[in-house]
């Protein structure tokens, strides 16, 4: 008996091995979507109605009204949702594994620390602080940013920011562009040089200066190099070549005024391609900013509104109508701010947005906030999306909802700039994340799976059911003597997951299903030893 | 309605002063007219009007007949003088001290300017219309001062540099360094001594730097040259332009036998020229520094408050001044800038001197400190259009300043004082209780060095 049992997995083994030999010559089956009936707003100023977008392959593979939907795809009923490209962060820091923490160690002299206690390690890159699982990535994907310019954590020349997509995939998976721009701010480190503004720009020419001659004596020596000292390599100052060479820009977090006129003194001094970030204070530099040809990322983040109370009686004394006068300052100040995203685009400066010191929960109110301070709606879109694009220089990838972008989107179920707009689903290459469901998913019960082979149709059963505060499941076959059980069963949103073994023997191989619950059905696809994407479904027992 | 009023005038100000932010400072035109005018340098001439074309005083004379178009101003009664001028002053800046280095040539002060600094304003209601502004005394060697016109209104730092104005910088003697890196980081220098030292050996480093970049420069210019270039140093190349005479010295210095110490080191060196700023026991040395060159930015009558400023006098002005120094009246303070022209007033107290010498302390003196007595710190024909309007005699204890005008522009006009007059309001912030002074807490000379003293506000 046992030994008719050993048959049967073998056999089974045999089976999927032989699928997965045979998929590789057979046109692969890979994960594929249908988002139906949905508007799609393909880029500024630029709508399709009532039309289906097909994703494949992490890429947006078709939109139109009368396109086939592939018998492999997910339908996800979008009837009346907006759909529009993935937002896209200029400076983020979220997600970012090492938080700078300060150094107790006392220096002899605080003269010369070494680099890194003085925040000088260009060399670094923010892709290697990577926590793909951090919850701040995910805040950020909810909203609809799809991209983010990740960037290192600490002040002054901490290191190379990344372009990333805010997946949840491996770290590896989600960089798009490994190293995107030099990052820097001028905030110096308390107790060592340089510790202040002062010092700060006075380095950061010196080093500059310093990498002019080192490259140029590299490129000496490399040319033709007898009879010349060995030049040693300094990767502090390596990490400044390519900014010499404008193959890069330099990343300024620029919040406030002064902040933007010393970076624009430094980019003047020096020439390097410049984008300040978090801008929160620009518009009284507005005209240099447009002549010095820099790229600009506002801030999303916005002082408090405060109402005025105009029905308030007039104070009478000294104090309180100094006190009035200060609150309408203030109030004034607050306009400004407000209206900044509209300023820079009566004047005509090309700018995105960025999360660094928003807070999340603010940002789509914030937007709002600019729109009825006069930007309008399709400003505030290419803000996220086009002009980023652009300033990122990867408009040939993303921006747009367009047949051979990444598919990267944010869809909500309600015109995305409307106060009661919520997001449904965010894709983020390729992959769907619901955000918010209509109806809780109900997973528990029997289930009937049917996965497609090239053989044709097999059909098995599971069990899912409730423990603690998740799930567990078994797996049933007529050509199992006993059931399996399946581990790792998870439920985030609507996407269901679940692994079980081929078998009963330690080196048995693992297979993971992943699937989106849609109603009283699941589809998804099984990965796992030479098994590659096959598509399995699954229909809920009607008693359930 | 005054309050309606007032708010129009924020407005009219701020539009006006957005103005500025599209290029180069303002510049303006306009006739003072029937005032008294002290021209420090050559008389003063009552009944008489001062045309102003282009930021440039372009005629001083009686009864000039008006451009068309040009800005009047009635100073029947009042008087008109140069704008004032203060050597030592630290206002208008975000940071002072970058005291994590006993030398910071490379440091400027240039990096550091705001020019939303309420400071500004305030200066302007007291006459004064240029500054040195200046690194704090922690370090030996500080950074380089920048000396700005007090053109409150741009929002951008580059509109305050006063165009063409010489280099200067740092250099602090005494207390204030050895305290901060001998007794807080055990390090030198400790004592009078290792602050010459330091300063010796700077220079004498800067020297061979700029031998073996004048060297390899030189070699450059050899056809097919081959070498590596010498290391490259913000620092040395700062300190080498000192040594090479391009840069004025400021020197922060209290007591009669360091200023001796930085004359001879300055005479080792080649060093022509060197401001002394302070100088409380200037009078003992004066005779030495008048040969040298030397010159002196000193207070009336402040001192006590540390143990090298103990032995002064109120007549150092007067001494100094009556020994052949340069000498001039500064603040080092952003209350006491305000009122400089009661503090040069002093001076007719506390030595007799004349009511014209007394003046030249807070305006052709310091122009001359700072090598911009070309431009400023008299009232002449060609001069930069900076002048300070009086209410009294500017020496009278009576005296009120009513308007003071930068390059044309009126800057400050007391008729036209709104209680706020701030160019930016942070809208949130942290804490809008009052600043309470704290007797550990520098606001001057040492700001920012709290840290390295063990103790934080």
């Amino acid at each position: 008996m046992k030994k008719f049992i050993y048959t049967v997995l073998v056999n089974l083994l045999f089976v999927v091995i032989g699928l997965a030999q045979q998929g590789n010559a057979l046109p692969q089956v890979t994960r594929a979507y249908a988002f139906t009936n949905i508007n799609i707003v393909q880029g500024p100023g630029r709508k399709m109605d009532n039309a289906t977008m097909i994703i494949r392959d992490g890429l947006i593979a078709a939109l139109g009204r009368d396109i086939a939907i592939p018998s492999d795809a997910i339908i996800i009923k979008a009837d009346s949702m907006y759909a529009y490209a993935g937002f896209i962060d200029g400076l983020c820091k979220a997600g970012v594994r090492q938080r700078y923490t300060e150094s107790t160690e006392k220096l002899l002299d605080p003269a010369s620390p070494p680099p890194a206690m003085a925040g000088i390690t260009p060399q670094r890159e923010a892709r290697t602080m990577l926590n793909q699982d951090d919850k701040e990535i995910e805040e950020l994907r909810n909203l609809g940013f799809t991209t983010v310019q990740l960037v290192p954590s600490g002040n002054f020349l901490p290191g190379h920011a990344a372009i990333i997509l805010t997946s949840d995939k491996t770290t590896h998976e989600m960089v798009l562009i490994s190293r995107s721009a030099m990052y820097s701010d001028l905030v110096g480190t308390r107790g060592v040089y340089p510790s202040t503004v002062l010092g700060i720009m006075a380095k950061w020419r010196e080093l500059y200066q310093q990498a002019l001659l080192a490259k140029s004596y590299d490129q000496m020596y490399v040319s033709n190099p007898a009879g010349l000292p060995r030049p040693v390599a300094d990767p502090l100052l390596e990490a400044f070549y390519p900014v010499i060479d404008q193959h890069e820009p330099v990343l300024f977090k620029s919040q406030r005024l002064m902040d933007i006129h010393r970076v624009l003194s430094l980019k003047s001094d020096l020439g390097f391609s410049l984008i300040i970030a978090d801008v929160k204070e620009g518009w009284p530099v507005i005209a240099k900013v447009k002549t010095s040809g820099t790229k600009v990322f506002l801030s999303l983040d916005l002082p408090e509104e405060k109402k005025i109370d105009g029905s308030k009686e007039k104070p009478e004394t000294f104090e309180g109508i100094e006190k009035d006068e200060l609150e309408k300052r203030k109030a004034e100040s607050t306009r400004r701010c407000t209206a900044q995203a509209s300023d820079f685009q009566k004047a005509g400066i090309p700018f995105g947005f960025c999360t660094y010191s928003a807070k999340v929960k603010d940002i789509p109110a914030n937007l709002r906030r600019m729109i009825a301070a006069g930007l309008s709606e399709d400003e505030a879109l290419a803000a996220l999306t086009t002009t980023p694009a652009k300033i990122l220089g990867l408009s040939d990838r993303m921006g747009t909802v367009d047949v051979g972008k990444i598919a990267n989107l944010v869809i909500s179920d309600k015109s995305y700039f409307q106060g009661k707009a919520k997001v449904q689903y965010v894709v983020v290459d390729g992959k769907v994340y619901p955000v918010e469901t209509r109806e809780a998913v109900k997973i528990e019960g029997g289930w009937t799976i049917v996965i497609q082979t090239s053989r044709g149709k097999v059909s098995d059963r599971i069990n899912l059911r409730k423990e603690g505060n998740g799930y567990a499941g078994t797996y049933f076959s007529e050509m199992l003597q006993a059931p399996i059980d399946l581990s790792d069963v998870s439920l985030k949103g609507n996407q269901l997951s679940f692994k079980y073994k081929m078998g009963n023997t330690p080196d048995s191989p693992q297979m993971t299903v992943e699937a989106v619950v849609a109603g009283k059905t699941f589809k998804g696809v099984i990965n796992g030893a030479r098994y590659k994407n096959i598509v399995i479904e699954g229909i809920l027992d009607a008693k359930n | 309605m005054k309050l309606h009023v007032r708010t129009i005038c924020i407005f009219t100000w701020l539009l006006s002063a957005s103005f500025l932010t599209l290029g180069q400072a303002e510049r303006g035109s306009m006739l003072i007219k029937n005032g008294t005018v002290l021209t420090i340098t050559k008389g003063t001439w009552e009944n008489t009007d001062v045309l102003i074309k282009d930021g440039k005083i372009v005629q001083i004379s009686k009864n000039i007949a008006p451009p068309s178009g040009i800005k009047v101003i009635d100073a029947t009664g009042l008087h008109v003088m140069p704008g004032i001028v203060d050597t030592h002053s630290h206002i208008a800046l975000d940071a002072v001290n970058e005291s994590t280095s006993v030398v910071t040539a490379e440091v400027s002060m240039s990096d550091a300017l705001n020019p939303t600094a309420i400071a500004i304003y305030r200066a302007l209601s007291g006459g004064v219309t240029s500054i040195q502004v200046l690194h704090g005394s922690a370090n030996v060697i500080g950074g380089q001062s920048e000396i700005i016109k007090l053109r409150y209104g741009t929002f951008d730092p580059k509109d305050l540099k006063m165009e063409g104005a010489p280099r200067t910088i740092k250099v602090a003697l005494g207390e204030n360094p050895t305290r901060m890196h001998g007794t807080n980081a055990g390090i030198l220098p400790r004592t009078r001594m290792g602050v010459e030292f330091v300063i010796r050996k700077s220079f004498a480093e800067a020297q061979e730097y700029s031998q073996r970049w004048d060297a390899y420069n030189k070699n450059k210019l050899v056809k097919n040259f081959r070498g590596a270039p010498p290391a490259y140093s913000l620092r040395y190349e700062t300190l080498a332009q000192i040594v090479r005479g391009n840069v004025i010295i400021q020197c922060h210095a209290y007591r009669a036998d360091e200023i001796s110490m930085m004359l001879k080191v300055c005479k080792d060196f080649g060093i022509k020229r060197v401001v002394f700023q302070h100088a409380n026991e200037g009078f003992k040395v004066a005779p030495e520094m008048a040969a040298q060159g030397a010159m002196a930015s000193v207070f009336s009558d402040r001192w006590g408050y540390k143990f090298e400023v103990y032995y002064s006098t109120a007549y150092n002005a007067a001494i100094l001044t009556r020994n052949g120094v340069v000498t001039s009246m500064s603040s080092d303070d952003p209350e006491l800038i305000r009122h400089l022209y009661h503090e040069a007033a002093k001076t007719l107290k506390y030595g007799g001197l004349t009511n014209d010498e007394a003046l030249a302390l807070i305006t052709i003196n310091p122009a001359r400190q700072l090598g911009i007595d070309s431009r400023v710190g008299s009232l002449e024909l060609g001069k930069d259009a900076d002048v300070a309007i009086f209410k009294g005699y500017p020496l009278s204890i009576y005296a009120i300043p009513v308007m003071t005008v930068v390059d044309g522009i009126v800057r400050f006009d007391r008729d036209n004082d709104v209680n706020d007059m701030r160019l930016l309001v942070d809208p949130d912030p942290i804490n809008e209780a009052p600043i309470v002074h704290h007797h550990n807490v520098y606001e001057d000379c040492l700001a920012g060095t709290e840290l390295l003293f063990g103790f934080e506000n």
